[in-house]
């Protein structure tokens, strides 16, 4: 700790804090641009000068440290002097288009210079301008050079936090501008982070442009519905229509950076895909009917099939509330434990569930990066969880964290790491093994005698065929860690191995905390309320706070507080729920905010099991491929149309808010399941949001103590009650196959991450085409260029899509992302299958090739392919 | 050596690619005259560089030129030794004689006009550079021969380029 | 007369071959750090010649070289600063266009002495004739054993690289030229950390001016006491002196430090031309603030020049007589800063823009009232603010131009036109 005096006031600040910090601390305000808290100072833009004594010269605070005894001024005349002489400079060559501009009213010149400025400038010469036209470098990012202060926020913040490197600086002196490669950001990531630090006009967002000043907006803060991370955000809107989103420095897991999918990909509130009406199936057909009609319809169709089997699945994009209740109607109501909450993987809860309960660690992200090591498992962070990336490449470029990697598809975020391994797709779970089997030899002694006992029983054999060397580096690296964070991408449950993936987790953290490395873990989810899907028991092994429903206890709890009876029998998952239909077992299915007929493996079988389905209900806000087989379908608000909230990958709930009304008939989904239950002479109590809220923190434990009114701007955390490990290991996977065919791996790409994301305007112009990734030489060897159109055929299906070539991609690895609907993605996917082997041909090639084999694919099937964004 | 080759080899000299951007700048442009886009890309491919940084660079220093210069580029000293030597006279003289502007190129794309901040050499200001080679102590006359040899050079690289191409023909 | 020690060879023929460097004694005093003393005693010996940097600032060379940090977890590196872009400065172009081998022998040394294997030599591009002569003097070099591994036999590897610069002034300030040699926009770095400790890929970095390396081998030759008893002590040794503009004998001239600048200018350079009268000299560079006539008295080191009130810079001499518009002296220094602003920071960026836009009306005779005030307004938005010391130098020079020639300046907005046109 050093002491030093600011304008007289004395504190004791750390060493290494800079004079700007300490004058924070003390409330003294010291005017910035170029400076911006999580990057290194560039001490350009010389507003923040200040006195030290027995310095000759001013000193920009931003970039000097503190020393002990070091008295600075930040008030005397020569300061005003400086301060505004630098204004007078910069706004003599600011173009002072104030009314038209859309920083208007919230720009940190204007800001400054009625704080600091002159009150008149004797500058009387024309001033520069560079270009007469904004330059439109994006679809959705715009440049107004002439206003730029070259404060160096934005090209900072695209190399050193987004990682893009896509933005840069061009010419020099009073030429100096912003730009992108030959003036264009047509490949960037279009985060829009570069827009939203941009303290002046300069960089703006293009859908915004001219839409409105910043005091007409209604401003909401809430939370971003794309992905796990849970980024709060800002949605602006004007009389119900919605404007545009922002985010706030001091806010949220993120601190101001939102990816593409946050910044610009909320316009999916206003698209026109909407349910208006509830519609029931007349002679074959969906016909739209009142709430009244439906509600007839649904009563005769609900005891008509009362006898049978029923089944609910729920979309983890859902609030906690909603899902809450709909377990709750599902167990109370239609008396059934078949519950579960991803249309695309089912979670094995006898594995999962003892995992997240020793191991998951509700904190926040970037206090959990910050250990030593930090693990990366699974899937491609940089697109599925961009933000989360920002904060991992902060951590390893300043914090020292190791970063290490371990997937079968490379990110952008692998520069970064200490050590990355590539293993097959599937290979996970093999490769988790070897490092498992490593750790435990390389610390032999150090383990306690009889865990090690317990571990060499399990897993003393020969590392599985994914190479010795890369799990061997990872062990290294592992070793040398004193603590230790495992990030796990959920992407893993899509492998029939994800059981024995997530054994070996269990295996590993179980070792690392053997060794005394703490042993901290958390998914990262592609849906922004998984966790708290989980934890609202949206499973069919649990009940709300991830408790087995075989646990008499648990089931006892909440029967009293429900004050009706839970069925004791586990339910089954999708997969299995899938199967009642299609053998005529299955009475009401009902489906709540998601699209299996999309989403899940092997579209036709999906098809026909639905359509074998007595009572197919579907609750939605947009109409999906599945809503479209259901017998009725119920208009639900979607995301901005209902208050609640979301449990991020960190555990750490916060407000999703309202903005809007529900378009045309759409009910909250609360009141639709009031709607529900009442058909059935049930009422479910309570039924608002915020009295379910509160029976959340009482019957689910890592809710408790939490209330509305405290998850403030950055949410509040649940807290884990860490259950300590079953102590026993389960052994090595069988060694994979060596497969040399190609593997179809699928996930989230950067712009979509389906259902919302499509339904984005904005997000449709900026993305790519539908693509298929594949390595160089895979490529190569089939004779295919980058651009190609190609068809990508498994043994149950193909599509027709572009090719594109990944040179970082290793051999043998096919990506499809499962984003475009358009592409039917699964219906080349089998069930229990993954990953999915192929093979790709050119286009044309394979019409020659196969012209009449009696494949599934009709050329009309083909062309969807390539037809973009169908309707 | 193809200039793969030789952005490679002077790369080896460096820890780090992204230090060999100029380098490989200054000889892409050796090899194509100026650096469009296409050649840009090249260069940051041929490093494993990002694309934007190559762009920079090539924007910021005032020898690599983006758009196509003429066969000569004169380029005339006009800093204050110069200028106290009588460089703007010259640059004056220089325009009359080649009918165009400075910063200007010659319709038949020969030369290319501009002035430069000192070359360093100002112990015969006037200076002007041409390529690789200073011309210093310069007059209206010495200009005048300047160019003549230059024009003449010019004709007899045209004219071995159509000796060259025409014997198959 | 003062025997020319660092332009020795400059003007014999075939100066820049090995073979006529190695006849006037080269490579000797390589030899003899590598046989007979540690680098830490190559470092107190060019500490004990009080060596200053000749690039400019005049740091002393061996208390710069006694910063680098002794542990070696890291590469460490010498740069040599041959950027030259000083406007009015020549004389490291000559020596290595005709001396190439001197600079490599410097280099040599100041590697061993302060542990570092690589030296990069930043070169400005527009510097052909020196680009090549340097490339065939490093190529001869390695190929006798004075540069490559095991130096002349000893453990010391050691080799030299040529960075071309590509026509930028910033490059010559040395946290730029770090930043240019990474392959980035040259804009200098945030001081701490100095170069000495994490410069060049942060690494420990040296980075000294062609002539200040080139004194190294003959202060290992000569010794200590020889480089000290040339001039002041306190800025000692052989110097060279570029004369340019509107005098007689323009060229490079190798003189004590400390002569004085009337000696140097009428003597050596020749005085004035033929029926002028000398009006000002700016004495390192236009970055240097110019001395009117009356000050030429001032002796040429860095100490007595600071107290005059401008500086020895690169001791790019420039002369100007009464035939000359000091307003369009002055528009023209700061056109060239203005022009080489790297744009980083506002004041240097923006201001010096404010500036030359006034200078230019008035130059013109479109100037008003007021405009001298908004000028002084302006240097001092600029002086002490700017990052680097470009901006200052700026500063500097409108500052002097004003004090000394303020008759010019108000001539010009009195009688709405130049006087001298
Ligand atoms: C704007 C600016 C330009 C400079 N240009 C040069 C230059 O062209 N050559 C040079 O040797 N030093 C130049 N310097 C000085 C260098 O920053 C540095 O002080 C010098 O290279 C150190 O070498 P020395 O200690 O041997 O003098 C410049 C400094 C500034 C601020
Ligand atoms: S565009 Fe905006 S953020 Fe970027 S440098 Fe210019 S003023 Fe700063
Ligand atoms: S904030 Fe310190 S110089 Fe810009």
């Amino acid at each position: 700790m050093v002491s030093i005096t600011i304008d007289g006031q004395t504190l004791d600040v750390e060493s290494g804090s800079t004079v700007l910090q300490a004058a924070e601390r003390l409330g003294i305000d010291i005017p910035t641009f170029c400076y911006l808290k999580r990057l290194p100072p560039l001490a350009s833009c010389r507003m923040c000068l200040v006195e030290i004594e027995g310095l000759r010269r001013l000193q920009p605070s931003c970039a000097t440290a503190v020393t002990d005894g070091m008295v600075v001024r930040t008030n005397t005349p020569l300061i005003d002097e400086t301060r505004s002489s630098m204004l007078d400079m910069l706004l003599a060559n600011h173009p002072l288009d104030c009314p038209i501009c859309d920083k208007g009213g919230e720009c940190e010149l204007q800001d400054m210079v009625m704080a600091y400025g002159p009150r008149k400038s004797d500058f009387r010469d024309p001033k520069r301008v560079f270009h007469s036209r904004d330059i439109r470098l994006s679809p959705v990012i715009i440049m107004n050079v002439n206003r730029c202060i070259q404060c160096q926020r934005c090209v900072r913040m695209c190399e050193e936090v987004v990682g893009a490197v896509a933005l840069g600086t061009v010419e020099k002196g009073m030429d100096t501008a912003v730009t992108g490669f030959e003036g264009s950001l047509a490949s960037c990531d279009q985060c829009g982070n570069c827009v939203e630090v941009c303290p002046v006009g300069a960089l703006m967002s293009f859908p915004y442009r001219y839409k409105a000043r910043p005091w007409d907006l209604a401003e909401t803060d809430t939370v971003c519905p794309h992905c796990g991370t849970g980024c709060q955000l800002t949605v602006g809107a004007r009389k119900g229509e919605f404007m545009r989103v922002r985010s706030k420095q001091e806010h949220g897991v993120n601190r101001e950076t939102l990816c593409v999918r946050g910044r610009f990909g909320l316009d999916f509130v206003e698209s026109r895909d909407r349910i208006k009406r509830p519609m029931v199936r007349r002679d074959g057909a969906l016909v739209p009917v009142s709430w009244d009609e439906a509600g007839d319809y649904l009563r005769r169709r609900l005891s008509a099939v009362e006898n049978k089997a029923a089944g609910g699945l729920a979309s983890a994009r859902l609030p906690n509330e909603v899902l809450y209740q709909f377990q709750k109607l599902m167990r109370t109501v239609f008396r059934t434990n078949n519950i579960d909450c991803s249309s695309r993987w089912s979670a094995p809860f006898d594995t999962l569930g003892p995992l997240l309960a020793s191991f998951y660690t509700r904190a926040s992200l970037h206090d959990v990066i910050g250990n030593d090591c930090v693990l990366v498992v699974g899937g491609n962070v940089t697109e599925e969880n961009p933000v989360t990336e920002y904060l991992l490449r902060d951590a390893a470029r300043r914090r020292q964290t190791g970063l290490l990697m371990l997937s079968a598809r490379p990110s952008r975020l692998d520069a970064d790491a200490r050590a990355v391994v590539r293993v097959p797709p599937g290979g996970e779970a093999a490769s988790l093994a070897a490092v498992v089997a490593g750790l435990a030899a390389a610390a032999g002694q150090a383990l306690p005698g009889d865990a090690f006992a317990g571990i060499g029983a399990t897993i003393d054999r020969p590392a599985a065929s994914t190479g010795r060397e890369g799990p061997d580096r990872l062990v290294a690296a592992l070793k040398d860690g004193r603590s230790v964070t495992v990030l796990v991408s959920v992407d893993l449950l899509r492998s029939p191995e994800a059981r024995a993936t997530l054994q070996q987790l269990n295996n590993l953290l179980q070792v690392l905390s053997l060794l005394g490395k703490g042993a901290v873990m958390q998914f990262l989810f592609d849906r922004a309320n998984q966790m708290g899907a989980w934890d609202m028991g949206i499973l069919p092994g649990a009940l709300p706070g991830l408790r087995a429903v075989a646990e008499v206890a648990a089931r006892r709890a909440l029967e009293r507080a429900w004050g009706t009876e839970i069925p004791s029998e586990p339910g089954v998952d999708l997969d299995a729920m899938l199967d009642l239909c299609l053998d005529g077992r299955m009475g009401a299915l009902y489906v709540a905010g998601t699209d299996p007929l999309i989403a899940y493996p092997d579209r036709d079988f999906v098809k026909r099991a639905l359509g074998a389905a007595d009572l197919l209900i579907v609750q939605d806000t947009f109409l999906t491929d599945t809503a479209g087989l259901a017998e009725v379908v119920l208009p639900a608000a979607g995301y901005g149309e209902e208050a609640g909230t979301f449990t991020n990958n960190e555990g750490r709930t916060q407000k999703v808010r309202k903005f809007r009304e529900p378009a045309f008939e759409a009910r909250g989904n609360l009141e639709i399941f009031d709607f529900v239950a009442a058909l059935r002479h049930h009422a479910l109590q309570p039924s608002t949001q915020g009295e379910i809220f509160d029976e959340i923190t009482q019957l689910v434990p890592a809710y408790q103590g939490l209330t509305q009114d405290g998850l403030g701007a950055d949410g509040a955390f649940t807290k884990a009650a860490p259950t300590p490990p079953a102590g026993t290991f389960f052994a090595a996977p069988p060694t994979p196959e060596v497969d040399d065919r190609l593997m179809l791996v699928t996930g989230d790409c950067l712009f979509h991450n389906g259902y919302l994301s499509e339904r984005s305007e904005i997000l449709n112009t900026v993305a790519d085409d539908p693509y298929v990734e594949m390595s160089a030489q895979d490529a190569g060897q089939l004779g295919l260029s980058d651009g190609d159109q190609v068809v990508v055929r498994s043994a149950q299906g193909e599509l027709t899509t572009k090719l594109k070539v990944n040179r970082r991609f290793p051999r043998g690895l096919v990506f499809v992302p499962e984003n475009y609907r358009a592409l039917r993605l699964n219906s080349l996917m089998r069930r229990g299958e993954y990953p999915c082997p192929v093979e790709v041909q050119k286009a044309n090639a394979a019409f020659e090739i196969a012209p009449s084999a009696g494949s599934s694919a009709s050329p009309e099937d083909l062309g969807q392919g390539m037809a973009r964004g169908s309707p | 050596m193809t200039m793969r080759e030789k952005i490679e080899d002077a790369a080896a000299r460096y820890p780090d690619q992204r230090s060999a951007i100029m380098p490989a700048l200054l000889i892409a442009q050796k090899e194509h005259g100026h650096l469009p886009g296409p050649v840009l890309e090249e260069v940051a491919d041929i490093l494993g560089v990002e694309r934007i940084w190559v762009y920079e660079l090539a924007t910021f220093y005032t020898l690599f030129h983006t758009e196509p210069v003429g066969m000569f580029h004169l380029q005339l000293c006009d800093n204050v030794s110069c200028m106290l030597c009588g460089s703007e006279a010259l640059l004056t003289h220089l325009e009359m004689a080649l009918g165009i502007k400075k910063g200007d190129t010659t319709p038949d794309r020969l030369f290319t006009l501009s002035t430069v901040e000192c070359l360093g050499a100002c112990e015969m200001a006037p200076v002007m550079q041409v390529g690789d080679d200073y011309h210093g102590d310069l007059d209206p006359g010495r200009i005048d021969a300047i160019l003549e040899r230059l024009r003449a050079e010019a004709g007899q690289a045209i004219g071995a380029d159509l000796a060259a191409a025409s014997p198959g023909e | 007369m003062f025997e020319p020690v660092l332009l020795k060879n400059v003007d014999v023929p075939d100066g820049h071959l090995l073979s006529t460097y190695e006849a006037g004694g080269g490579y000797q005093a390589l030899a003899k750090v590598l046989r007979e003393y540690t680098p830490d005693e190559v470092v107190d010996l060019v500490k004990q010649s009080n060596l200053r940097g000749r690039g400019g600032a005049g740091f002393p060379t061996g208390m710069k070289w006694g910063f680098v940090p002794k542990r070696a977890d890291k590469p460490k590196y010498l740069c040599c600063n041959a950027d030259e872009g000083e406007p009015g400065t020549f004389k490291d172009r000559i020596i290595m266009e005709r001396d190439p081998h001197q600079l490599i022998e410097g280099l040599a040394v100041s590697a061993y002495a302060i542990g570092a294997e690589t030296a990069y030599v930043y070169i400005r591009g527009e510097y052909a004739t020196a680009i090549r002569r340097l490339e065939q003097a490093i190529a001869e070099a390695h190929e006798k054993g004075y540069l490559g591994r095991g130096v002349l036999g000893s453990d010391f590897n050691f080799a030299v690289h040529i960075h071309c610069g590509a026509g930028a002034y910033i490059c010559g300030e040395e946290t730029a030229m770090l930043e240019s040699l990474e392959g980035k926009r040259a804009q200098p770095r945030l001081k701490p950390p100095f170069p000495a400790v994490a410069g060049l890929y942060a690494s420990p970095t040296v980075i000294n001016n062609v002539e200040t390396l080139a004194c190294v081998p003959h202060i290992v030759m000569r010794g200590p006491a020889w480089f000290r008893g040339i001039g002041p002590d306190k800025s000692p040794g052989p110097k060279l002196y570029c004369l340019s503009g509107q005098v007689r004998k323009p060229g490079l001239y190798e003189l004590p430090m400390g002569i004085p600048l009337r000696e140097l200018v009428e003597n050596h350079a020749g005085g004035p031309l033929p029926g002028r009268r000398i009006k000002a000299v700016i004495p390192g560079g236009v970055s240097a603030p110019l001395i009117p006539e009356v000050g030429l008295e001032v002796a040429m080191d860095f100490d007595s020049l600071a107290a005059a009130g401008s500086m020895l810079g690169s001791a790019g001499v420039i002369v100007v007589d009464d035939s000359t518009c000091m307003v369009k002296v002055a528009t023209r220094i700061i056109e060239f800063f203005h022009h080489e602003s790297c744009g980083k920071c506002t004041p240097c960026r923006e201001g010096l823009n404010w500036v030359v836009k006034v200078l230019r009306r008035i130059e013109a005779g479109e100037g008003a009232p007021g405009d001298l005030e908004q000028l002084e307004k302006l240097c001092k938005g600029i002086f002490g603010n700017t990052f680097c010391a470009l901006g200052d130098g700026a500063a500097m020079g409108l500052r002097a131009a004003l004090a000394h020639f303020r008759d010019e300046f108000v001539a010009h907005i009195e009688e709405r036109r130049c006087p001298f046109h």
